[in-house]
């Protein structure tokens, strides 16, 4: 166990040192991805100005759900590199793919040593510059139970999307044309849930509840932490089931990777 | 000599489906899908004992990189027995891929970005490889394959044939009893191969270590191989010495006979003439009828020779041959 995981940061390193190799391209793609993210978030305030609050939310509490999306999923975007449908459908192709069945090493693993992209700290620092913005604007009444459940929303967010990264790399053992359709569901995803889910309709609703478990993720804990009226509608253990959503979501994904992984070496590409 | 490879009756079947074209035809395809069946590998047999150099040789097409999918453990085989080591390969893939290596000349196993050097330390920490045991090797490999050089250059900047020597190395590092080559001399001029083909049969020899090639380039197993396996359609059309192929396929021999003056009838028994430029004529004969002393012996009785030579039958004629009859699957 010790030895796998010294494993992994070996390839880690082996991976940032060749990124690091282009220094250029590193500066650039930082702060280019940073900037994108900011100027989005700076029209979503301009919109506050006119309206001062959308659906019961003021800019500070949508500022603090998207502070923290951004932030999970920028961290899992950089830790689950390999797993991002894009490259690693491409890597399948590429015959990437057989070069780890033929290390002596766990698959899953060396997926995630096969890429670690650093320039995602460019999406990972704008989240926390949103995220700090949004506790300034927000009177937030911190509990010793609040302080300890955001760190576990924070890690329950990253297995999520992280599961859908892994989903989406097992689809592309069987048809890499569908790559587009699976980036509509992690990027997409990740976009809607940076808003308050009431502001969408009731069978969206629905489905990111009981299809694809994401409103225990963002919208029922940030109405806890924001101490919004509208939790009192809800069962109270609601905001508290982040960690089986997100541990959840992995762990099928997970099941789903080894399925996939059976299913390619039966057939190959 | 123990047995390193087994394999009996091993089958490899794919499902492919049809897909039609055209806006109908997709409508078509989500209704019924037209399915075919692929028999890439269809009952093959053979087995390789420790220390042997095996050359197998197919057409594009023919089972070849199927056959080594499912003795790496890449693929799992539809039906039929293959043991490598003793073991399953595709159950136990990590204690299986720990004692083989693989080089594929198409792709690289080192890391695109990074020095060559680093490349073979972290195979080392990824194998598991005892520290001495790297240095021992590394430093007996570096001076065969003369990787100095560019051991610190980047793979992204190696030509392919320093590619070539350094994705040996990273193959061999790690002790294996049993390596896979695939086209390891493609695309190599004359001298990078012969250093290549040098290497491999030093490691053959002196490791001991088996060695199952494929490749297109028949020179490679002429100078290699004591063993040649051909496949062509997923059968396996030949497998024993390469000297052997011409006694069984009947590949002409020719002995080529410049005349001391010009002769109008140069008829002898046992041959036939097949070409004539001037004074030079090329006879063809066959093994086991007649032998090239023979040949000369009436020759010489009714003319004057100024010089001779006697040709063996070109190799890659003969498996050419061979695929384009199927000479064996009628047997």
């Amino acid at each position: 166990m010790r030895s796998a995981f010294l494993t992994y940061f070996r390839l880690i390193a082996a991976d940032v040192r060749a990124q690091l190799g282009y220094p250029v391209s590193f500066l650039f793609e930082t702060t280019g991805a940073g900037l994108i993210l900011s100027m989005f978030f700076i029209s979503l305030a301009l919109v506050f100005q006119r309206f001062e609050s959308i659906a019961g939310w003021t800019l500070g509490e949508v500022a603090f759900l998207y502070g923290l999306i951004e932030m999970a999923f920028g961290a899992m975007d950089m830790i689950f590199s390999g797993f991002d449908p894009q490259f690693f459908g491409g890597n399948v192709r590429r015959g990437g793919f057989d070069k780890l069945l033929l290390r002596p090493q766990g698959l899953t693993l060396q997926v995630l040593g096969s890429s670690f992209v650093i320039r995602r700290l460019g999406r990972i620092f704008q989240g926390i510059v949103i995220f700090v913005i949004a506790l300034s604007m927000v009177e937030l009444s911190w509990t010793p139970v609040k302080i300890l459940y955001l760190p576990i929303v924070f890690i329950s967010l990253i297995c999520f999307f992280g599961g859908l990264f892994i989903m989406g790399s097992t689809i592309t053992f069987w048809t890499v044309e569908s790559i587009e359709a699976i980036n509509i569901l992690t990027y997409g995803g990740s976009e809607m849930m940076s808003y308050p889910m009431h502001i969408y309709q009731d069978w969206m609703r629905r489905f990111f509840t009981f299809i694809v478990p994401a409103i225990f993720l963002n919208y029922y804990p940030a109405l806890y932490f924001l101490d919004k009226p509208a939790l009192q509608d809800l069962p109270s253990i609601a905001p508290f089931l982040s960690p089986i959503a997100g541990f959840g979501i992995l762990f099928l994904a997970l099941r789903f990777w080894r399925f996939g992984i059976r299913h390619y070496q039966s057939t190959g590409t | 000599m123990s047995e390193m490879i087994a394999v009996s009756d091993l089958k490899k079947h794919f499902m492919l489906h049809r897909h039609r074209p055209g806006f109908i035809g997709a409508i078509r395809n989500l209704i019924t899908r037209e399915r075919r069946v692929i028999r890439a590998v269809d009952g093959v047999s053979f087995t390789i004992e420790q220390g042997e150099f095996v050359g197998y040789l197919g057409p594009n097409g023919a089972g070849k990189s199927t056959t080594i999918k499912m003795l790496t453990g890449l693929l799992v085989p539809t039906s039929g027995g293959l043991q490598v080591n003793g073991r399953v390969p595709w159950r136990e893939r990590q204690k299986h891929v720990r004692e083989i290596g693989a080089v594929f000349g198409q792709r690289t196993t080192l890391w695109w970005d990074l020095p060559v050097i680093d490349s073979l330390e972290l195979l080392m920490h990824i194998y598991h490889i005892p520290a001495d045991r790297f240095r021992q090797n590394l430093q007996e490999f570096r001076g065969l394959l003369e990787l100095d050089p560019f051991l610190s250059t980047p793979v992204r900047a190696l030509s392919l044939g320093e590619r070539m020597r350094a994705d040996l190395c990273a193959a061999l590092l790690h002790d294996p009893t049993l390596i896979f080559l695939d086209e390891p001399t493609i695309g190599l001029d004359v001298v990078a191969k012969e250093r290549i083909r040098q290497f491999i049969r030093h490691i053959n020899i002196h490791h001991g270590t088996t060695i199952l090639l494929t490749t297109h380039d028949i020179s490679d197993v002429e100078k290699l191989c004591n063993r040649v396996m051909i496949i062509d359609r997923g059968h396996l059309l030949y497998d024993g010495a390469l000297e052997k192929l011409h006694e069984r396929f009947g590949g002409k021999r020719q002995l080529i006979v410049d005349f001391g003056e010009t002769y109008g009838e140069v008829h002898v028994d046992g041959a036939h003439v097949t070409e004539r430029v001037g004074t030079r004529v090329t006879y063809h004969f066959e093994r086991g009828t007649v032998t090239a002393s023979e040949l000369i012996g009436r020759l010489s009785n009714r003319f004057r020779i100024r010089d001779l030579e006697v040709r063996e039958p070109d190799i890659e004629d003969t498996i050419r041959r061979i695929y384009e009859e199927q000479l064996l699957a009628r047997e």
